[in-house]
This record gives structure tokens, sequence and C-alpha cells, in this order.
């Protein structure tokens, strides 16, 4: 238990290399907060999940300074000041069942200098189950309520594909804590999940069948559409703003290239042509160009090609063996092998770069991070850390210089998309 | 010319339905059904077919054979983060490559199936297992192997035969093996 707690907010200072990326706060000057639970006739466990819930949402936010004591107190006891006289802000709250039995959190968050509430409202969710997006929706108002910089990535689906045993895996929606998850496909070797659209209602994944197959699932109608399929691979591994175009990785002689598909015409045209390796393939600088990894250089790293034409240039100038991206508007993050040990243990550090500046920063400093994924707003990036035989999910705050690592007790992660 | 035509369809179907009516009623009464007597037609029956290899072996015999060539089969080992054929794996083609094309095999149809260790991260390590798988599929055909009879797939991570975190259990992991389909 208390080693749980010790990494649950474990966080990392970061190298602030290089400032064209502003700091917009210091700790020093966050404001601190404080919490009471008022719960009563509530499994313990999950009252205390609840909690520590609050505090990661809360911590990971970068905009607090988050008192982790759990103080209890009845709902409706008046305040008290000389408790928190540290504090700015007391964040109290009730879980209780209503008289339907679903799970409702009564939430209050006063400014202890003016002891005025700031927030103050009722939550209900249906199923029991999913109460991490009651703490994340809380903690998200409360946020707003304070009009501090949006954290919306907070009420966010991360959809990911887990191994279950071999040559299958099956795929889950859930919180961006990974705590609530729900299977959506399962029975057999089922891949790289990918949401279909920003408002989250779809995703694409692979099934590897006969031949891998590209499907399209719509969340909330329970339905499946086939989209294509390609002898070899096939992936989907960034989808257009508007949701018209995807970039796939596919195979049809058994050579991966990228190409685009559109699904209006549905039809592929190829972006890359290179005898070796080219995947996982992200649009940039307005979708005029596509970042890749190719192994053109004998070792996998980072290029980009503007669609339509010829050329293709390097990226990335730096390590040995960078093998993952992703992007977002000019930035691109990728995952570097930092040793070339093939019978020992290799470091992955994550690092973010741009396509149009020499801008470089590195993102983690130990074991193994990979699977980095922006968010909506491309200020925090969610990836995999594993530290022996430890696995945690990790939220970098990219304005604020701050890295949070959940552990993780998922099993081993094919894929990962948010 | 037209009129006198429908006239005499109309007749004729009058007298047809007439007909019809009239042999009902004769078979209605049904009385004598179990006296009539019921002839067995044996002609035909018991007729078997001689020769052709294929139809006298029972699918259940034909999948255990195909299961038993599969087993034959050697599996090739590749280097970290490669997906050339190294020299000391070239015998162990020639062998798949004999053993494929033996009377008895030629029938079955090949999947090769790439597979890579843990040390890699997703899209990329599915590519690795099917250059690897690309490899052995050429080579297998450079050896007289029908290209035609063989297909591809890569299973990245995802099919390890050892889960220990050793190098020896990721040399294993990094291979391409072989399924074969009727």
């Amino acid at each position: 238990m208390r080693k749980l707690l010790l990494s649950l907010f474990l966080f990392f200072p970061l190298f602030a290399s290089d400032l064209t990326l502003e700091i917009v706060k210091d700790v020093g000057n966050r404001p601190k907060i404080a919490i009471e639970d008022g719960s009563s006739g509530i499994d313990p466990k999950l009252s205390a999940k609840f909690f520590k819930l609050l505090v990661g949402d809360l911590e990971v936010t970068a905009h607090f300074d988050v008192n982790d004591t759990r103080n209890m107190a009845q709902f409706e006891e008046p305040l008290s000041i000389t408790r928190y006289r540290l504090a700015d802000y007391l964040l109290r709250y009730q879980l209780f069942y209503d008289d339907f039995g679903k799970l409702n959190v009564r939430a209050r968050c006063f400014d202890l200098r003016s002891q005025e509430p700031i927030l103050d409202k009722i939550y209900r969710i249906s199923q029991k189950e999913r109460y991490p997006f009651l703490a994340h929706k809380i903690i998200y108002d409360l946020n707003k309520a304070l009009r501090f910089e949006d954290v919306s990535f907070l009420k966010s689906f991360v959809i990911f594909s887990k191994y279950t045993k071999p040559k299958h895996a099956d795929i889950y929606i859930s919180d961006y804590t990974l705590t609530y998850q729900k299977r959506v496909v399962s029975g057999g070797l089922n891949l790289f999940p990918k949401w279909a659209n920003e408002e989250q209602t779809a995703f694409y994944y692979t099934a590897m069948e006969d031949r891998p197959t590209l499907y399209r699932v719509d969340i909330y109608k329970g339905t499946r559409s086939k989209i294509t399929s390609s002898e070899g691979m096939l992936v989907c591994s960034d989808v257009s703003q508007d949701g018209s175009k995807l970039l796939l990785t596919m195979a049809p002689d058994a050579q991966p290239d990228i190409y685009i598909y559109d699904l209006l015409t549905k039809k592929a045209r190829r972006v890359t042509r290179y005898g070796g390796i080219d995947v996982n393939g992200n649009f940039v600088e307005n979708e005029s160009k596509v970042v890749f990894v190719s192994d053109r250089l004998g070792y996998p790293t980072i290029f980009a090609k503007r669609i339509g034409s010829r050329a293709v240039e390097r990226v990335v100038y730096h390590g040995r063996n960078n093998n993952s991206c992703s992007a977002h508007g000019d930035y691109v993050v990728y995952s570097s092998r930092e040793t070339d040990n093939a019978f020992g243990k290799n470091v992955f550090n994550l690092y973010l770069t741009s396509t149009t500046s020499d801008y470089i920063r590195r993102l983690t400093a130990n074991g193994v991070n990979i699977f980095p994924r922006f968010s909506k707003d491309g200020e925090t990036i969610l990836f995999i850390k594993e530290i022996g035989r430890q696995t945690g999910l990790g939220v970098i705050r990219l304005k604020y210089n701050k890295t949070y690592i959940y552990p993780l007790y998922t099993g081993k992660i094919q894929s990962i998309d948010w | 010319m037209k009129k006198s035509l429908l006239l005499s369809l109309f007749v004729a179907a009058i007298i047809m339905s007439g007909c019809s009516k009239k042999s009902v009623e004769l078979e209605a009464p049904g009385t004598q059904e179990g006296a009539q007597q019921v002839s067995e037609v044996n002609e035909g029956e018991g007729i078997r077919a001689v020769g052709g290899m294929e139809e006298g072996m029972s699918e259940e015999e034909k999948l255990r054979r195909m299961k038993a060539i599969e087993a034959e089969a050697k599996k090739i080992y590749f280097d970290f983060d490669k997906y050339n054929i190294r020299p000391d794996q070239e015998p162990r083609v020639d062998y798949d490559a004999r053993l494929f094309n033996r009377e008895d095999a030629k029938e079955f149809k090949i999947k090769v199936e790439g597979n890579c260790d843990e040390w890699g991260t997703d899209e990329y390590n599915y590519a690795l297992g099917l250059k690897r798988a690309k490899s052995v599929k050429e080579a297998l055909a450079a050896r007289g192997v029908d290209p035609n009879r063989m297909s591809i797939i890569s299973y990245g991570e995802s099919n390890p035969v050892c889960t220990e975190h050793t190098k020896e259990c990721w040399a294993k992991n990094r291979r391409v093996e072989f399924e074969l389909m009727p």
C-alpha cells in the first residue's frame, strides 16, 4: 500500500533545456489545496480510491500544490480555517447512493480566504464502475471555475489494445488513468486502435484475420464496418482533422509503406516508396506533410515527406534507434533507444522536436518509455513507462515541465491512443 | 381473332379445373393406402470410386499429415533488429525448402509468420516481423518453393515462444515459423 502511494505521485523534474517552451507556473506559485472526505456508508475501498483519483487529477493539472492528507469531516460542518491555515482552497466532497441506487458525489470547494464557495455541485453516475469519471469531472469543473488553463484531457477516453495470450489481444476503452476499463473488442488478435474523430465516438482497429483487416467501430451504436484489408500488415496510424483521410501502413506486396486512404473514394494513394521499412505515418504542418519512421539509414529514425513530392527529409539527427513517433501540429514526439544492447536492458527515452525548427527536448530520463501520444490540444503527452518489472502510465505536462507516473496493472499493452 | 382466342382459353380453363377437381374426389377416400406395395429401388447403391488419393484420404488424415510436416519444419532465427538471413540459418532454410517441396507436402499452402522479441515498439516491430517473413519467403522461392503457395504475416511481439526476460529467450522469439494450410 505504501509502495503504491509512493509510486502513485512520483514525479520527475524534466530538463528545461530550451526556453522556446514557456514555463507558465513555478511550483512555489501554485495555490495550495486541501481535501476533506465527508462520505459515509460507502465501501471504504471505493472511498479511498476516489480520494486518490482526486489527488492525482489535481496534481496532473499542474495548477495546484496538493496536500494529499485524507482529512475526514462532516459534509455540512462549518469550515475550520485554523485546520487549513496554509491552504488557499479546500475541496470537500461526499460520496453517497441516491434512492435509485446510483452513485452520487456532492462536491464543494471553498476559497479559504474569502470562505466563499467556488464550486458547489452534485454529480451522479449510473454505473458505479465508472466512478473515475466523477472525480475527473469535478477537477475539470474546479479548474474551469478558477479560470485556469483548460484540462479537457482529464475527461478524455483512452483506447488501448492489451495482449491476453499468444496471438490474442483485446481492445479496451478507459479513462485517462486506466482505472476504469471496458472491453470493447475481444477474440483473436485485435491491434492498433485509433480514435476516428475528436469526439471519440468511433475508432479504427486492425483484426489479424486471414489478411489483416481494418475496421471502424461506432462505440455508441455498437456497429462495426470493414474499411479495407492488406496482406502482411495494416495499421491506421493517423486520422486527418476532418476524419476523411487515414494514414495507413500497408504491405500489399509484403513491403511496408505509408498510404493515404480516402474514406469517400475508398482509394489508397501511396506516399512512401522504399524497399525497407516505412511505418508510423503522422500528419504534420496542416496535413501537407507526413512524418514517419524509416530504416533508410540502416536503423530506424524519423523522416518527413511532403505529400505528392519525391524528396524525403530527415527530421531527427540524434539517436541510434528512434522507432516510434506521434505528431501534433508541427511537433513530433518520438521514442529513442539510448542503448544498443541485444542481450540486456535497454533505455528508451522520449524526445520532443519540431519539423519547423531544430528544437529538441528530452522528456524522460530513465526506463523504457514508449507509446507517446499527444492530447487533443497538444500540451500533454500520455505514454507507457517500464522500469524493471513495473509498468506505469505517464502524463507529461509540457508547459509545466512535469511528469506524473501512475502504476499500471493491466498486462502488456500493445498500442494506445488518446 | 384475339377475342376467340381468349374465349377458347377460358373454356379450356373451366374444363381443366373441372378435371382436377374430379381426380381429387377420386383419390380422397384413401381407404386402400395400407394395402399399397412399396418397391425398394436398389439400382445405383453401393457404387465406389477407385484410385485418386485425394478422395480416398479423409480430411482428418490430411490434417494430421499437414501438422506432421509443419512440426518437421525448422524455425529461422534472426539477429537483434535485423531481417536478413544469417549465414548459420541458411542450412535450415535449405531443409525447409526440401521439406515443402516433398511430394506429400506440395498440396499445402504455407503461411510464413514473422515474429519479434519484446524490444521494439508497436508498428515498427510488426514491420520488422513482416520483413523477416518476406526474407524467408524469398529464400524459399529461390530454392524452388512455388511463391504462389506462400503467404506472409507478421505477429510482431504478440506470439512469443518464451516469456522470460533473458537473452536466450529474446533470441528464441526473433524468428520466422510456418503454418501449413489445406
